[in-house]
Parts: C-alpha cells; sequence; structure tokens
C-alpha cells in the first residue's frame, strides 16, 4: 500500500492542487483520498483538513456565522462520514468549528457586554492580569491549545507558569482562542472564559477586551488594546469574521508543525542516561523525540517492527530517519538523521520478541493514533501487547501524542474504532489456496486501555497526565480545553 | 536448489563471487566427502573473489572525492567501473532465505561467510544482540564445510536441515536425531581392543552431536533424548555381541520413540480433545506437531469448533498449521502477531505447544508464545500447554535472556520486505550524512532499476549502531498457564518438576 502512495496521489499532491481547484472539487476529492487510504494517520489527515478548511472559509461567501458554521459542518461531516476512523478529521474540523463560535462569541460579547454570565468571573479572577502583562514572543508558539492550557497554570496547578505565559503571542486575539477551550468542565463557564474579560466590558479600561480584528502586529499594550476595541464597537457588524477564522486555522497550522518539536522539547525530562527503550512504528514523532534527547543522553533503542504494516516504514525511518510519504516540503526545512547517526543504538525486532525483551526494557514509548475521551488509545496493531507486556513488567509506557489526536470520542464499541487492513500483506495473495481456505485478517489498530498507559505527552506540556491516576484531571481539566468540541457541546455529534 | 544463503552480505563486493552451483546436500549420505572434494575449489573461488573485491575496492577509494561533489554522473559513472562484481551477482538467483520451504541448502561459499561473522565477531563483540551477546558463541554451522570427518553423512545431512529449519520443532528434531542415530550405529564397528559400551558414546556419538549443536542448538528434548541414549549404551553389557548390541540399542530408541513421542503423542491427543468443546474458538500460536493432532483429532470426533492462529515472522510456522487445518476442513482464522490482542478477544481456549517445560513452571517455546498467553490471561481465557514428558527438563529460566537461541539478523527481513525497502535507495544515498555510509552507497549502484534486495542488507549492515537482532524462544510465565498435558495426564505448572523426576525415573 505504501509503495503505491509514492507517486500516487497523497498529502503533498493534495497540498499542491489545493490552491487553484475549486473548494467544492478539493473536497471531493480530499473524501475519495480518505476513502482511497490515499491519506492516512493521524498528521496527514489532521494537514490536509486544516489546509481544506482554511480553503473553504476563504471561499465563504457573506458574513453570516451561523451559515459559515453549517458549510464546516457540512464539509466536516462528509469528510468524517468518508473515512469515520480518521478521528483526527473530526477532531480538526471540531476544532474549527469552535474557532469560528469563538469568534463569533466574543463579538457578540463585545456588542452587548452584558449578556456575559457575571458568575464567571468567580473562578478565575486573577486569570485576566496573569496573562495578560506577558503578551509578546512567538507567534509560532501561539496556538488556541496553549492558550487553554494556561488555565489549570493560573489555577496553580502547575507551576512552571510563568515560561508558558510568557510564551503567549503579543495578539489580541489571543484571547479569543484562549476562551474558546474554556473549561467546560467546571460547571459555571459553561460558555466560556470570555466573561471574565468581558466583565466589566463596557469600561474602556478594561483591557482584555475581545477585539474582533486580528492585528497580529498589534501592540499589546493597554492603550492599543483600548483603542481597538473602541474602534470595534463602533464597526459593530462589520466583524471581520472570515480573517479571523484564517486566522484562527492558520494557527492550527502552526500547531500541527510545531507539536512534534514542542512534544520533543521535554525528551530530556524523561529520558535518562543508558535507558533501554522501546517503542515500535515509524513515528515522527517518537523519532524526534528520541533524536531530542540523544543529543544530551545516550541510550538504547529496541524498535518492534510492526509487521505486517509499518515495518517497511519502520526500517526507512530507522535508515533513512524519514518516514516515506513524509511531506517533500520538509526535507528542506529540518534535516533529519536517523537515530543511529548520532550514535544511538538502534535494535530492531520482530512484534514476537516484545515479551522477552521487556524484562530489560526501562521505558515504553509509543505514538498513537487517537486518545480517546476516557484516555485510552487507538494505535498501531502491537501497540496493546507492548503496553500489556510492559504493565506485566512495571515498565512505564508514556505515550507521545500531539494534541489534535486527542479526540471526543468515547470508545463505547471499540471494534467500531479498529481498521482491519489488506489481508494481502498478511498472506500474499498468490498463495491463492491459503487465502481461499484461511481467513486472514490485519487489524491494522489496537485499541489500549487507559491503565495500559502511565503517561501522555502533548505538545502542550502541561498535559502530562497519568491517565489512571488523574483521569478526571485530563479529563475534566486538560482534553476538554484541549478538545473544543466540548466546549461546544454541539459539535461532539458534528 | 541453485539458492545460496541469504546470509551472504558482505560490505565488500567479496561475497559476490562467480555463481557456483553446488549439489545441495542431500538427505542420504553420499554427500559425506563433499567438503573435501568442494574445499580446494572454493578456496579457488574464495581468494578470486578476494582478488576481485580488492580492485573493485581500489576503484571505489579512488571514488570516493569524485562523489562528494556532489555531480551525480559522476556518481553514476564511478560505480560501473566497480559493478563487476555485482553484475555477477545479478546473474545469480537471487539469494532466498533459508526457510522450511527450502529443504536443503547449498554448502556453497561457506568459508567466506564464516570468515565474515568471524571478522564481525572480533569487530563488535559486545555490541552485538544488545544483552543476547552472550549467546552469540558460535558461529551457526550451515555448510559441510569445516565438519569432522567422524561426523557421519547421515547426520551431515540432519544437521543441515537443522540449521535451514527443514526440520523443525523440538520433537521433530529429537525424532529425527534418534532415527539417524540409529543409522550411525548400524555403522558402526566397534574398533579392536574396545568395547561398545564405552567406545561408541565418547568415540563415536560425541562428534556426531557436537556437529549438531554446531548446525543449531540442541534442543531440550535432543538432549534428554541424547541423555537417555547414553545411559543405555553405558549399561550394554560389555559381553554382549556387537551385532547383538547394535540391534539391542536400535530397538530401544525404536521403543523410546514409541513409547515417548507417538503413544505420548496419542494419549495427549486424546485428552487434550476432550478440552475442547462444541463451540470453542481454539487459539494457538505458531505450530505444534501436538497441537495439530489435538486439533485434528476434536475435529474427527465431530465437534464443531473454529481455530484461530497467530503467527510471527520470521519462520511463519502457523501458516503450514493453518493451511493443513483448513484442508481437513476446520474453519480457520489466521492472525500476525500484532493482531494478537484482537484475535485473543474472540477466542476461548488457547493451546500452546512447547519447547521445553522449565522446573519452574515455564514454558520455553517459540518467541512470541508469551505474548499470547499474557493476552489471553488478561481476558482470562485457558491457556492449555500440550507437552510431551520428555521436553521436561530440571533447568529453570527466569527471563528468556538467559537461555535463548539467537536466529541469525539477516533472516529478519525476507526477500519480499528488502524489496519493498529498495525505494529508499535515492533517500538514503542523498540523505546519508555519515561518511561510512556514504562510501557504501557508492559502491551499490545509484541506478534504482538494478537494485538488488542484498542491498538493503549492506545498507543495514553499514549502518552504524542500527542492529537486528531475533531470538528463537521466549519464557512464558508459569502463572500465565493453566493446565500442562502431558502422557501422565494434565496438571499445573508448578507439578513440572515431580513429571520430570517420574519420567527420567531418578
Amino acid at each position: 500500500m505504501q509503495g503505491a502512495t509514492i507517486q500516487a496521489p497523497g498529502l503533498s499532491t493534495y497540498l499542491k492542487s489545493l490552491k487553484n481547484t475549486p473548494v467544492d472539487a478539493s473536497v471531493e476529492h480530499f473524501i475519495s483520498l480518505l476513502k482511497r487510504r490515499q491519506i492516512r494517520n493521524s498528521r496527514p489527515c489532521a494537514i490536509a483538513t486544516t489546509a481544506l478548511l482554511l480553503r473553504v472559509v476563504a471561499e465563504f461567501k457573506g458574513r453570516d456565522a451561523a451559515k459559515l458554521i453549517e458549510r464546516i459542518k457540512q464539509v466536516g461531516r462528509r469528510l468524517t462520514s468518508a473515512q469515520p476512523r480518521e478521528v483526527v478529521v473530526g477532531n480538526i474540523v471540531r476544532r474549527v468549528l469552535g474557532l469560528v463560535r469563538e469568534v463569533v462569541d466574543e463579538h457578540a460579547d463585545g456588542q452587548t457586554p452584558n449578556g456575559s454570565e457575571p458568575g464567571h468571573m468567580a473562578p478565575h479572577p486573577q486569570h485576566d492580569s496573569l496573562h495578560r502583562p506577558a503578551l509578546h514572543s512567538s507567534i509560532s508558539t501561539f496556538s488556541p491549545l496553549r492558550h487553554a492550557v494556561v488555565e489549570p497554570t493560573h489555577a496553580g496547578i502547575y507551576p512552571d507558569n510563568a515560561s508558558d505565559v510568557s510564551e503567549h503571542s503579543r495578539r489580541p486575539p489571543l484571547l479569543t482562542s484562549h476562551t474558546s477551550y474554556a473549561p467546560t468542565s467546571a460547571a459555571p463557564l459553561v460558555h466560556s472564559l470570555f466573561g471574565l474579560f468581558s466583565q466589566p466590558a463596557d469600561t474602556p479600561s478594561n483591557t482584555s477586551t475581545p477585539t474582533g480584528q486580528a492585528s497580529p502586529n498589534g501592540k499589546s499594550t493597554l492603550t492599543a488594546l483600548n483603542l481597538e476595541r473602541l474602534a470595534d464597537l463602533h464597526r459593530g457588524q462589520s466583524l471581520d469574521l472570515k480573517g479571523e477564522v484564517m486566522e484562527g486555522i492558520r494557527e492550527l497550522q502552526d500547531e500541527l508543525e510545531t507539536s512534534d518539536k514542542q512534544i520533543a522539547e521535554v525528551a530530556l525530562e524523561h529520558i535518562h542516561a543508558n535507558e533501554i527503550i522501546l517503542t515500535h512504528t515509524a513515528s515522527t514523532t517518537v523519532q524526534k523525540f528520541l533524536m531530542f534527547a540523544a543529543r544530551k543522553r545516550s541510550f538504547t533503542v529496541v524498535h518492534a517492527e510492526t509487521y505486517p504494516h509499518d515495518h517497511t516504514a519502520t526500517h526507512g525511518i530507522l535508515l533513512t530517519g524519514k518516514k516515506r510519504e513524509a511531506n517533500p516540503d520538509d526535507d528542506g526545512v529540518d534535516k533529519w538523521k536517523p537515530l543511529t547517526d548520532v550514535g544511538i543504538p538502534v535494535y530492531v525486532i520482530p512484534d514476537s520478541h516484545v515479551f522477552a525483551i521487556m524484562s530489560r526494557v526501562n521505558k515504553v514509548i509509543l505514538a498513537t493514533h487517537t486518545v480517546l475521551a476516557n484516555g485510552g488509545l487507538v494505535a498501531a496493531a502491537g501497540a496493546h501487547m507492548i503496553a500489556k507486556a510492559a504493565k506485566e513488567h512495571q515498565t512505564p509506557v508514556v505515550v507521545l501524542s500531539g494534541v489534535y489526536k486527542l479526540s471526543p470520542v468515547y470508545p463505547f464499541d471499540i471494534d467500531e474504532l479498529i481498521e482491519h487492513g489488506d489481508a494481502g500483506s498478511v498472506v500474499p495473495y498468490d498463495d491463492g489456496d491459503f487465502v481461499d481456505k484461511v481467513d486472514v485478517e490485519n487489524p491494522l489498530y489496537d485499541y489500549v486501555p487507559a491503565d495500559l498507559v502511565d503517561l501522555y505527552i502533548t505538545n502542550l506540556i502541561l498535559a502530562d497526565t497519568h491517565p489512571r491516576t488523574s483521569t478526571a484531571s485530563l479529563r475534566t481539566t486538560t482534553a476538554p480545553k484541549i478538545l473544543p468540541c466540548s466546549h461546544f457541546p454541539k459539535e461532539q455529534a458534528l | 536448489m541453485t539458492e545460496t544463503p541469504a546470509a551472504e552480505i558482505a560490505p565488500a563486493p567479496a561475497s559476490t563471487a562467480t555463481p557456483q552451483e553446488n549439489p545441495p546436500a542431500t538427505t542420504n549420505g553420499d554427500t559425506a566427502d563433499a567438503p573435501k572434494k568442494l574445499s580446494p575449489a572454493e578456496l579457488k573461488k574464495q581468494k578470486q573473489a578476494e582478488k576481485q573485491a580488492k580492485r573493485a575496492q581500489a576503484k571505489a577509494a579512488s571514488g570516493p572525492p569524485n562523489q562528494q561533489q556532489g555531480s551525480s554522473k559522476d556518481g553514476q559513472k564511478q560505480p560501473k567501473d566497480s559493478k563487476q562484481p555485482s553484475k555477477e551477482d545479478k546473474s545469480r538467483p537471487l539469494p532466498g532465505r533459508r526457510r522450511a520451504s527450502q529443504p536443503n541448502v547449498p554448502a556453497v561459499k561457506e568459508p567466506e561467510k564464516k570468515a565474515k561473522k568471524e571478522k564481525e565477531k572480533e569487530q563488535e563483540p559486545t555490541q552485538t544482540g544488545l544483552f543476547f551477546g552472550h549467546l552469540y558463541s558460535q558461529p551457526k554451522q550451515q555448510s559441510l564445510v569445516g565438519a569432522s570427518k567422524d561426523v557421519h553423512p547421515a547426520v551431515l545431512a540432519l544437521g543441515l536441515q537443522y540449521s535451514s529449519y527443514a526440520i523443525c520443532g523440538s520433537t521433530a528434531r529429537m525424532v529425527a536425531m534418534l532415527l539417524v542415530f540409529k543409522t550411525v550405529i548400524e555403522d558402526y564397528q566397534t574398533p579392536p581392543g574396545n568395547s561398545l559400551a564405552r567406545h561408541l558414546t565418547s568415540h563415536h556419538l560425541g562428534p556426531q552431536i557436537e556437529f549438531l549443536k554446531s548446525c543449531r542448538p540442541l534442543s531440550i528434548s535432543m538432549g534428554n533424548a541424547i541423555r537417555w541414549l547414553k545411559d543405555v549404551i553405558i549399561k550394554i553389557d560389555p559381553s554382549t555381541p556387537e551385532s547383538e548390541a547394535k540391534r539391542d540399542l536400535t530397538e530401544e530408541i525404536d521403543i523410546f520413540i514409541r513409547e515417548r513421542v507417538t503413544a505420548a503423542d496419542r494419549l495427549i491427543r486424546d485428552l487434550a480433545a476432550t478440552k475442547i468443546q462444541a463451540g470453542d474458538v481454539v487459539l494457538t500460536f505458531a505450530a505444534s506437531s501436538i497441537v495439530e493432532q489435538t486439533i485434528l483429532h476434536a475435529h474427527a470426533t465431530g465437534t464443531p469448533f473454529t481455530v484461530i492462529i497467530v503467527d510471527s515472522k520470521p519462520l511463519f510456522e502457523g501458516k503450514q498449521l493453518a493451511r493443513k487445518l483448513a484442508n481437513q476442513g476446520i474453519t480457520v482464522r489466521y492472525y500476525l502477531i500484532t493482531g494478537a490482542s484482537h484475535a485473543v478477544k474472540d477466542a476461548t481456549k488457547v493451546f500452546l505447544g512447547a519447547h521445553a517445560m522449565m522446573s519452574n513452571g515455564r514454558l520455553y517455546s517459540r518467541v512470541g508464545t508469551a505474548l499470547v498467553s499474557m493476552l489471553a490471561h488478561a481476558q482470562s481465557l485457558p491457556v492449555i500447554v500440550l507437552c510431551q514428558s520428555v521436553k521436561f527438563t530440571e533447568k529453570v529460566a527466569l527471563d528468556s535472556i538467559v537461555g535463548n537461541e539467537v536466529a541469525p539478523a539477516e533472516e529478519l527481513l525476507s526477500e519480499a520486505e528488502r524489496r519493498l525497502l529498495l525505494p529508499l535507495q535515492t533517500r538514503l544515498i542523498s540523505s546519508s550524512s555519515s561518511s561510512k555510509v556514504e562510501d557504501k552507497a557508492k559502491a551499490t549502484p545509484p541506478d534504482d532499476a538494478p537494485a538488488d534486495t542484498n542491498d538493503v542488507m549492506k545498507w543495514i549492515g553499514d549502518a552504524e549502531n542500527l542492529h537486528h537482532l531475533q531470538v528463537l524462544y521466549d519464557v512464558t510465565p508459569a502463572q500465565y498457564i493453566n493446565m500442562v498435558i502431558t502422557e501422565y495426564g494434565s496438571l499445573p505448572p508448578s507439578s513440572v518438576p515431580v513429571v520430570h523426576r517420574l519420567s527420567t525415573n531418578i
């Protein structure tokens, strides 16, 4: 299958075609690519979805937010039904929908500041003040998610908030993004934290006004904000809905791009010298994570090859440091070297060896396809037995996952989430006799229950969570904030 | 039968000697003198190859600066000159993996191979094999070359069948060994002045066993059988005439096989088949003759049930089992080990074969068994081990690392998989940053078409720090095993030492 995708249509060709194809055709194209599995796996799907939605929003005519939402929903529904198991597509659509709503909310709040429940103020009175002063630094780190995390920081859960806060971009719209992912879990905050900012809204001195305009260059000084806000209020309906949503989507794209890097940055906190680390499949996230750690630490990697789906990619990534289907544009940007080039011994083992070797493994690092609402995850086949074997040997299991993989889907029916692949890769079809008589099965994914995972590392660094001890916290504090849909229950069903 | 061992992938083109087709080792004894006949020719060949390699290397050495300028034309031209050996390489049939399907491995080019292996050993004795370094003690014997001349021809053939996995499975290996020993004993002449009881074991059987050991480490059951055989031989009354003693011995061996294997199999099969009930979904891992018999027996009695076979690379033993069962009309589902957690979900019982049962109740079996039994245990499925008492051992094992058998790493990638990796070539050459890899990349022709699957192994061999690791067995903790069925009945794994004592009459 992978062999076919090299020249065949795939993510890169799709992204190229996107620029000069009408939106509807692009949607169709994407749907067919999804159906044909020519775009597969979380990251390519996420990238393609964001790119497509950017186009959808860009081509959207009119100012009616409801219509825009309807339009995105309609596209999203089609995409998700095209390939329901690529949960990431749904995640991205939900995020974009959340984005739109947030812009609208914000605008509405700007219009009628009193509409926000005053009750919201109480839980996070300090939020505003903490958040605002540090508005500067790079845009790249700026993403809705980052802001979402700021929340717990202020609540005092995470002591190292300072650095995080400082990373906030200076753009006032930050605040918008922030609000959209406000915790739904906390009952009183059902709608958004926006209330916080808008509470004294009619007093121009309230600095955190949600300005409708996305003005990346805007100084975050109070005066500038005020001025903008005033201007906004005057402009009334002339909210640049589209522009702001597109801005948000671009932030999302940034996030997708940087999530691996952000995850990798904490590698040193998790890998000690001379460790033996077991991983599987060809995951860029994991490879980058290990690469980052390899700069400072020496350790040994044991790599299960994940036969028969990912073994080619696995061997490829170990030989060249790159996935074959990786976006060719990446080549220039970051030169990946295989892990072995930086002096990390890598041992490739067949998957059957996992148990035999586990007793000597210090840590298991898994990549994932999706993280589900209950903290369980859907990962490449074999992940379950690896995690289980690790559990039996009391070896910690660390799952690396970009936030875009966190999904609000609850695994009521696990089998529904498991995709079965080409049986021909298990037993080649030229063995006709065998294939005729024997029912060959090739599940591509495993469901790994949350209790087998010790730690999630996401690109919200603060979201490291032990799913069992703090499943509640993953779900109630982190996940809902990360999972935009939960903010807008309407989107849950898409 | 012109296949050559796949292991033949040296970084230098030395391995690409001119094709040479030798009669493969056959199962009868005629090949005994083959090594002697072969050796001079072999040596010549090897020297030629070495010369060629040197030439090629000299050329390659002159090449690099050009290549580094980045002109791809240079790069293409240069390897063409040095391509001489690789052209020959292509003319040679594609080397296949040694497999059960290729029963006989020809004895071609062994010296080179051994030399290469030894070199590797010297270079990085500690690096190879992670913490399995202690198992890499001796290179696997895969040819007749270098075998002691005392080795009986039948044993030579058997040894090659062992090392090529043509005879695989602990019981099969033991039975085959005993049958061969029968011929060995029949052909044996006690030298004058010696008694059979004293001489046969140490002087005649010894070298045979040594050779078999060098082909593949002895299985537990083989060890047990050898111990038993030695015991029988030593008890022979020295006054017994030689012919009579030999006849007695072969009879004893027949009885042993009949009692400990054939009859035991039948007992186990009958007992285990009663555990399969209507509607059961029996899961098994890889292949075991006794599991196969059990399933077939249960099927013959008319019980409706289905079978799930979980298999693993590289031997894919389960495939043969699946084929056999399916041919008997049993509904079979086939998973690879990555899908084991799905397979286990649908199963109701797990039947496992054994390589050996350890005295601490642990099961020593094909690698992957532990995973399957772990998953089954987690699902509260009964895990039943079928094991003849001849496979019980007084040895203990705590993990799968101390005692195990390493398989050659190059067996990890099958021919088809290597082919899938070929497209990586361009990227590998362009992206390889380590100079070492670059040098090697030059040795391989950069034009994609003629890329050889051997190159893939070469890349892997060249990639520093990248190792392939393969062992054959793992140890399943006793707590995953609910029941062991032997010819003495069914018992918990904790009773293994008792049965062992019973069966060895100690």
